[in-house]
């Protein structure tokens, strides 16, 4: 189990990174955690001409708070943003999900731009940009884009960057003071990609629930948005029979497959699970019936 | 108890005279984990070589076909490529062994480096790339076109067994390898005039034993010398020197098997593989040091399996609870070979020797049939056939205790074969010595407080929760003796053991085994009864084991085995040389013999101030001329060969405490104790370690664990994303309790490896049932993954109307 040969870069800048990525021609790789390229590589499922390593570029690990957001670079560590501060005052949706992301050991190397890319869809880090309407800051050799991360999850695996694209940096709206939230997660072991996850934003106006978001990821080939039930549940008290309905909501949207470790019958049941107790959870938190 | 040689009173008398024992029975830190544990230790993947040279193999992507052709050329034109080797360039280096055994009904597969004519699982190595780099080896490996007629692929062992299924070795004339029948009383009458009768077809999935090191094989060829040096990561390096020779055609003292550090094992290390055959002959074929090391890939498909039974199984009990009749039907699917040397009865025969248990069975009827398949051969696996049986017949007896409406406890405490019964043959044959069956059960309850979880289970279900409490009871053989070894008709035996002790002239004193340790703790284990029963201090000691040229016979580490044979070998060997001490030392303290103690290197004669040290008279004996007479200048260096000849018996209760989500399903291990009888313990501490290792990969099999293979014999759990093992967090916090009922081997002491991955699947699929019984769910299938629980009770809602 040893990558076939390919070319290395330890790029000193992005343009650098940039340049090396478009001369490949579509050929080329970012190695930046490595831990999902390392196996695909040495499993010989992916092989690039030329590897472009991003570790030594400065300046592309950081976490800061802005007026209305919170802004990650690309190469920073799972394991940092889980013990941000910052992302923990502004976002503690996305600290809580990150104690699911894999072990300790592959959240010291794994970086959030490295799994954004990667677009596993029951991986946490995309199900919370996609969530928390995050914008991607993308880079090429010719100049810099931003996509909604609506956007730019297409596929199983797959994203709308070019061959010669790179993310440079991730910009997570603030939750409002007094977001509800909550993430639910059902995996075989403590690590594992998720059987199926469910996150939730909701804020109370006058009582009732206002700007609701659902996140679900291992139910599709992409992380999903549930349009309907947070539609369902805007304007509204959440109490146990709109529970039921936003439950039969989620169910209906998603067309999980079948695998090893799940059926889609399976996971579309624990959708609906999690989706309950998220969705309870957040609206008690956001109507400060629990801390 | 009648006395055992080596065990009489007469010599534990002397032993207590003579020796100030201090260290058996001590938790003393493990001696092996400073350089284990500091990354120190050498792995046979560590070790270097001048021109050294590695292997790539191309194996088969098909479960069954046949080789039409195989094109090399482009391969062994890669630069860096030293060769490139199919069968055919092998056919003149080596003949194929076989696991032979004169048990009736089988046959014994061949056993060859490479797969000539056809192929018979996906894995199965083809050609071998021999090159300056791995790198390299595995480019010019993807060069390699292999021409497959590809046959009809057999995967469902019921399947196999029919007269039309196509056939793995045809010359066998059939798929079924090997089949057996035991009987003892009339089960047939006691059967049919039970009251209670309760059965069930049980399923035990296949594992693989993932051993945290990948198994790696370096071969050194001496061409001056005609030697051969195989580094192993084996459990056996003895029994692969034997084979080495017979494939080889070298004698064994020209072969020389080492197991240096092995990083764990559990049974899948403990059998030939072809990938040695084909480093060792490479090694000779091209005169330059050979090395393949497994990738987890390779480990997850090539490695031998475990386990992978069917079972219709049968009870019959009284009104009471007493079970008057056990019958089983078993299929074992052993995959494509019957490996070597164990063959492929080992595992599903010894399901059927197991299945009566501790219990007072008299009527039992077992038949079994081992059939080829296109999978990967099973092997040995921690617990062989016990976890299998234990699930069985602790199943069985709850749904019994269920029936009649008695507590699991009390039916178990009913049945169990009582102290004054011992020694007791089971409906299968095999003889129990006297061990705490009843005590541990009881020790478990305890322990765990199992009334308390009885009450908290009644409000639990009050509220709507389902939590549940899971016995398990089993005994097991141990530290097995010459007779039963010899039983199954294999020219091997591994019930007896030696030790070799020495004192050299620095006073040093090395103990050489045949045993090989992959994590057990033996060198410290071994060191402690050297020590006590030389009146030395551990430290003093050196053990060598893990080598095939350390004594005549050396076997390796499995079974069980280790420390009752080894142990025993040890103090006959000690004793011998104690005496040759002493006699040395009584002449330079001017003392008799009888009068001396021996107690952390140094003799002495109590209550005096006479004393010398083993160093001391180490220099008098070799050296120090004139010191000594002639007569009392012995060699300081003993053997010592033991054999239990029956064996031990280790038994033990488990108890396993869960709740399980009632919308997810996700199953939560609150707790898990175990009560057990080792017989007396040498290292409470090792021993501990050994049992929560075993609970661990118990708790795989129950709930994670599970090698698939698809329709078309395709593995789909070849990484370690979908062949699930628990880490850390999946294991509860666990409670150990030792009984210590001494057993009849030398030492007192039972083997108890393998115990705690026979208990816990049972264990853990009788507390799901328990918890599930609400809705009258029986588990009959491990692992009881989220995905088999989901579907049991989406059944089991809508045969009630319940809901979520």
């Amino acid at each position: 189990m040893k990558p076939a040969a390919f070319d290395y870069l330890a790029a000193d800048s992005l343009d650098a990174a940039a340049a090396a990525l478009s001369r490949a021609g579509g050929d080329g790789k970012v190695l930046a955690g490595g831990q999902s390229l390392m196996p695909m590589l040495n499993f010989r499922l992916v092989r690039p001409s030329i590897l472009i390593d991003i570790n030594r570029i400065p300046g592309l690990a950081y976490i800061e708070a802005t007026d209305n957001a919170v802004r990650v670079g690309a190469l920073t560590r799972h394991h940092a943003i889980e013990t941000s501060p910052v992302v923990k005052a502004h976002l503690p949706v996305l600290t809580a999900a990150m104690q699911h992301v894999a072990h300790l050991a592959i959240r010291n190397r794994g970086t959030i731009g490295g799994s954004l890319s990667h677009a596993d869809p029951a991986a946490e880090l995309p199900m919370m940009a996609l969530l928390l309407d995050a914008r991607i800051a993308i880079q090429s050799y010719g100049g810099r884009r931003t996509e909604q991360a609506r956007d730019f999850f297409v596929g199983s695996l797959a994203t709308s960057l070019g061959e010669d694209e790179i993310v440079t940096d991730v910009e997570f709206p603030r939750l409002a003071p007094g977001t509800g939230w909550a993430f639910e997660e059902v995996a075989r072991r403590s690590g594992d990609f998720a059987l199926a996850a469910v996150g939730v934003t909701i804020s109370v106006r006058d009582g009732k629930a206002d700007q609701v978001r659902i996140g679900m990821m291992g139910v599709g080939e992409t992380p999903l948005r549930a349009p309907q039930a947070e539609a369902l549940l805007s304007g509204r008290t959440v109490d146990g029979a709109l529970l039921d309905e936003a439950v039969a909501s989620v169910r209906s949207v998603v067309e999980p497959n079948s695998d090893l470790h799940a059926s889609g019958e399976y996971r579309r049941h624990l959708v609906g699970v999690l989706a309950r107790r998220a969705i309870e959870t957040a609206w008690r938190r956001a109507i400060g019936d629990l801390q | 108890m009648t006395e055992v040689p080596g065990q009489t009173a007469a010599d534990l008398a002397l032993d207590d005279r003579q020796t100030r024992p201090k260290n058996i029975g001590a938790r003393i830190k493990r001696t092996e984990d400073p350089r284990l544990l500091t990354g120190r230790g050498t792995y046979v993947d560590d070790r270097q070589a001048r021109g050294m040279l590695h292997v790539a193999f191309r194996r088969s992507d098909h479960a069954h076909a046949r080789i039409l052709s195989i094109d090399a050329a482009a391969a062994r034109a890669v630069p860096g490529v030293a060769a490139v080797l199919t069968a055919g360039d092998l056919a003149d280096d080596a003949v194929p062994v076989h696991a032979v055994s004169r048990m009736a009904n089988y046959y014994a597969t061949p056993i060859r480096a490479l797969a000539s004519d056809k192929v018979r699982f996906v894995g199965e190595p083809v050609v071998a790339v021999v090159a300056e780099s791995r790198y390299v080896a595995e480019d010019a490996c993807e060069l390699i076109e292999i021409g497959y007629d590809p046959l009809p692929v057999v995967v469902d062992p019921e399947a196999a067994v029919r007269a039309d299924a196509p056939l793995l070795h045809e010359e066998a004339g059939t798929n079924i390898l090997v089949q057996r029948e035991f009987k003892r009383g009339d089960f047939e009458a006691e059967m049919f005039a039970a009251p209670v009768r309760v059965k069930g077809r049980f399923r035990f999935h296949r594992k693989t034993p993932t051993a945290m090191e990948n198994r790696s094989y370096l071969a050194e060829y001496d061409g001056g010398r005609d030697e051969l040096v195989l580094h192993s990561s084996t459990q056996v390096p003895g029994i692969i020197r034997n084979a080495l020779s017979e494939a080889l055609g070298m004698p064994g003292h020209r072969l020389r098997v080492i197991a240096p550090e092995v990083g764990g094992g559990f049974g899948g290390k403990a059998s030939l593989y072809p990938e040695e055959l084909v480093v060792a002959l490479a090694a000779r074929k091209l005169g330059r040091p050979v090395k393949w090391t497994s990738d987890r890939m390779e480990d997850l498909t090539a490695t031998s399996h475990g386990f992978d039974e069917t079972i219709d199984a049968e009870m019959g009990l009284d009104h009471e609870g007493r079970v008057m009749a056990l019958t089983a039907d078993v299929i074992g699917d052993v995959g494509a070979y019957s490996i070597y040397p164990w063959t492929c009865a080992l595992e599903p025969v010894q399901v059927v020797s197991f299945l009566p248990g501790p219990y007072r069975i008299q009527n039992y009827r077992g038949t079994v049939r081992a059939v080829a398949t296109c999978k990967a051969p099973t092997g040995p696996y921690r617990g062989v056939g016990r976890p299998i049986s234990t699930f069985v017949t602790e199943r069985l007896l709850d749904m019994a205790a269920h029936r009649i409406g008695i507590d699991p406890r009390d039916i178990r405490l009913k049945n169990f074969i009582q102290d004054h019964e011992f020694p007791y043959r089971i409906g299968s044959g095999i003889v129990w010595d006297r061990s705490s069956f009843t005590d541990c059960l009881e020790a478990a309850c305890k322990a765990v407080d199992y009334d308390a979880l009885r009450r908290r289970q009644a409000e639990a279900r009050a509220a709507g929760r389902w939590f549940g409490v899971g016995i398990a009871s089993y005994a097991e053989l141990t530290g097995i003796g010459s007779r039963i070894s010899v039983a199954p008709g294999m020219p091997l035996n591994t019930g007896t053991e030696t030790a070799r002790i020495r004192i050299d002239t620095t006073g040093g004193i090395t103990a050489a085994f045949g045993i090989a340790s992959h994590g057990q703790g033996l060198e410290t284990t071994l060191a402690q009864v050297v020590a006590d029963k030389l009146g030395v201090r551990v430290e003093d000691v050196r053990i060598i084991q893990g080598d095939s040229a350390a004594v005549p016979n050396p076997t390796g580490t499995y079974a069980s085995r280790s420390t009752v044979l080894a142990s025993g070998a040890a103090t006959l060997a000690a004793r011998t040389l104690r005496a040759k001490v002493f006699k040395a030392a009584a002449h330079l303290l001017d003392a008799s013999a009888d009068d001396l103690v021996a107690e952390d290197g140094r003799i002495y004669v109590p209550h005096t101030n006479k004393s010398t040290t083993f160093k001391d008279v180490a220099r008098a004996v070799y050296l120090e001329m004139g010191r000594l007479p002639g007569e009392a200048r012995e060699e300081l260096e003993a053997a010592g060969t033991y054999d239990p000849v029956l064996g031990t018996t280790t038994s033990a209760s488990h108890v396993a405490v869960l709740d399980i989500d009632p919308a997810t399903y996700a199953i939560r291990l609150e707790k898990f104790v175990v009560a057990e009888d080792c017989g007396r313990l040498i290292n409470p501490l090792i021993v501990d370690g050994q049992v929560h290792g075993g609970v661990a990969q118990g708790i795989g099999a129950a709930l994670y664990e599970e090698v698939v293979y698809d329709d078309d014999g395709q593995i789909l759990t070849a990484s370690l994303v979908d062949y699930v093992v628990p880490a850390a967090s999946e294991i509860p916090p666990m409670q150990v309790v030792h009984m210590q009922t001494t057993s009849p081997a030398i030492g007192g002491f039972r083997g108890m490896g393998e115990g705690g991955t026979i208990g816990a699947p049972a264990a853990i699929a009788n507390a799901v049932s328990d918890a599930l019984a609400p809705l009258g769910i029986e588990i009959d299938e491990l692992p009881v993954t989220p995905e088999r629980l989901f579907r049991l009770i989406q059944a089991a809602r809508s045969r009630t109307g319940d809901q979520e």
